[in-house]
């Protein structure tokens, strides 16, 4: 067994291959495997988990696109996200900017606060809120859906756009001011339109977040579901084919969004 | 950077006068103090007072403050299993995720050039391709009658499906480890992005292996991100209480599941509360080991 591996050890650096780089490759086998199969599995024919697969066909999802719950679940949650996105865009520019750009005393302080719902288990944020909007007597639907995804994306957005805007040339603003623009002209003239790519792709990652997020809003949901929760009531009692399809669509739309934001990706990590 | 920016940073500090600037800071943290005082502050404050309040059934709780959730959560062998479990689950699925990932950040991060950016596009996939999704996926490949199981019986290894597979505490902890692996990569080339290549060459120069590099060099440079990629994944794993549900089984129960029923129907919320701020303690004094464990950089 051991000369054996040696013997492959040898021939995979002959030809520049490490054991570095079949690490990786099984690393990644891991973490795509479970996708495979789900995507696989929604298209086969029969409903049984069993290879190989007899038959293809798309049945799995003629049924997931004719169910009103499905479709349901996509328009919530698509709503939920744009307007959590919209929000979080909104109130987390805001603050980043006057965190990194105002110097203040307490400006550490305000950042931990923005931080801090990161550092919990979303279930505490859940039931934080379930208890929060009983005691004010608010009824539960997509509104407190929202409320939950804001808090819970802000500290990523924070993150993600504060990345971006400490290596932003604060000499730009500076020429503004000499030129005589007052603080508010000049963060529509300069700023904004500076940081406005920054935005838009740590909002996307604030979209993908909230498209997915379930921990939270499992507590916070009322009459109508998002997707994550239709799948959450499909999946749980037994395993569902549909569920595979419903499945594929979900990581279907996340490899766009994440594709859609990939020059981002690469420039925050260069 | 540098001297250039020093001096500008003077002269503006000059131009706007600090309570000039205070004030336009405090405008425009107003939205975001309102956001986060309701939407967090008060939520988790009314949910400590909650723990002190006493449940009188169906749902319904008394006013009066006491100490008994505590003393039930922290007496009942049954809250300590799940606990014990839990932080368990939580404390080899976070090192096991810091092992595996750590390889990965490297390669991304030292040995890839064109392709970097390829690979960290996978990982971003795999991260958002959806929580539920991932766990359900996990469910069919390991389940009673999942592709596993079925691929034995045919091969005729096994006459009956292996129950162990899933519903079991391994279960657990394979699909907590995979669904924590992503994050942990990302944040770990995070921290390796200020590391300098060439102190990993410098360090091979003088004689040290590669393996010897990376542990003497590129582990304690990298220490902020492995200390943050410990915390974060102790955090959401011993949280979770939708993975034991799924696959979890009999032993492999985490005290999320406790805590979020007692919030379902007619459970005893201060209970709830009681174990759920129980919990975040022991996430505190983790917290705090950890962080002495990244002063301990120089050795």
């Amino acid at each position: 067994m051991r000369t054996v591996l040696r013997r492959l050890r040898r021939r995979l650096r002959r030809r520049g291959i490490g054991l570095l780089h079949v690490y990786v490759g099984l690393l990644l086998l891991f973490l795509f495997l479970p996708l495979a199969v789900l995507v696989l599995f929604s298209f086969s024919a029969s409903g049984q988990l069993r290879f190989p697969i007899t038959g293809l066909a798309l049945r799995w999802y003629q049924e997931v696109f004719s169910s009103s719950a499905v479709i349901d679940g996509i328009l919530a949650s698509l709503g939920v996200a744009a307007v959590t996105g919209a929000v979080v865009a909104t109130v987390g520019t805001l603050a980043a900017v006057a965190v990194n750009r105002y110097r203040f005393r307490g400006s550490a302080v305000v950042a931990g606060m923005i931080l801090a719902p990161a550092a919990l288990p979303g279930l505490v944020i859940g039931i934080a809120l379930l208890n929060f909007f009983g005691d004010i007597h608010l009824t539960l639907s997509l509104l407190t859906v929202m409320i939950g995804h804001v808090i819970y994306t802000l500290p990523y957005f924070y993150l993600v756009l504060s990345a971006r805007l400490r290596r932003f040339d604060p000499m730009l603003e500076e020429v503004a001011t000499d030129m005589g623009a007052g603080p508010l002209q000049r963060f529509r003239r300069v700023t904004a339109p500076l940081i406005a790519p920054a935005i838009v792709a740590s909002a996307f990652v604030v979209l993908a977040l909230s498209w997915d997020e379930f921990q939270i809003t499992f507590f916070t949901i009322g009459d109508q579901s998002t997707l994550p929760l239709v799948i959450w009531s499909r999946a749980r009692l037994s395993i569902d084919p549909s569920v595979n399809a419903i499945g594929t669509l979900m990581v279907a739309g996340s490899l766009l969004v994440v594709i859609f934001t990939r020059r981002f990706i690469a420039e925050s990590y260069s | 950077m540098g001297i250039g920016q020093g001096v500008l940073t003077a002269t503006r500090r000059q131009q706007t006068p600090a309570p000039a600037r205070r004030r336009w800071a405090l405008l425009l943290l107003l939205p975001l103090g309102v956001a986060i005082s309701l939407g967090f502050v008060v939520p988790l404050a009314l949910l400590f007072v909650k723990s002190f309040e006493t449940s009188l059934g169906y749902g319904q709780v008394s006013g009066h403050l006491t100490f008994s959730s505590y003393v039930t959560a922290l007496t009942s062998p049954l809250y300590r299993t799940v606990a014990v479990n839990a932080f368990e689950i939580g404390g080899i699925g976070t090192v096991l995720t810091l092992v595996l990932s750590f390889p990965l950040a490297y390669f991304i991060r030292f040995r890839l050039r064109r392709g970097q950016h390829t690979v960290l596009l996978l990982i971003m996939i795999s991260l958002f391709a959806g929580y539920i999704v991932k766990i359900y996926a996990w469910a069919t490949i390991l389940g009673t009658y999942g592709v596993i199981n079925t691929a034995l019986q045919d091969i005729g290894l096994i006459r009956h499906p292996l129950s162990v597979l899933l519903f079991s505490k391994i279960a657990v902890l394979i699909v907590v480890t995979y669904l924590s692996i992503p994050v942990s990569t990302l944040i770990l080339v995070g921290a390796m992005q200020n590391v300098d290549r060439s102190l990993l060459e410098n360090a091979r120069d003088l004689g040290a292996g590669g393996l010897r590099a990376v542990t003497s060099v590129l582990v304690p440079l990298s220490m902020t991100g492995i200390v943050a990629s410990l915390a974060y994944g102790f955090v959401v794993i011993s949280g979770d209480y939708i993975t034991p549900q799924l696959v979890g089984g009999t032993t492999g129960q985490m005290i999320g599941v406790p805590i979020s029923d007692q919030f379902l129907s007619v459970g005893d919320q201060p209970l709830g509360s009681a174990l759920s701020f129980l919990m975040l303690a022991v996430f505190v004094i983790v917290y705090l080991v950890l962080t002495r464990l990244e002063r301990f950089k120089g050795v």
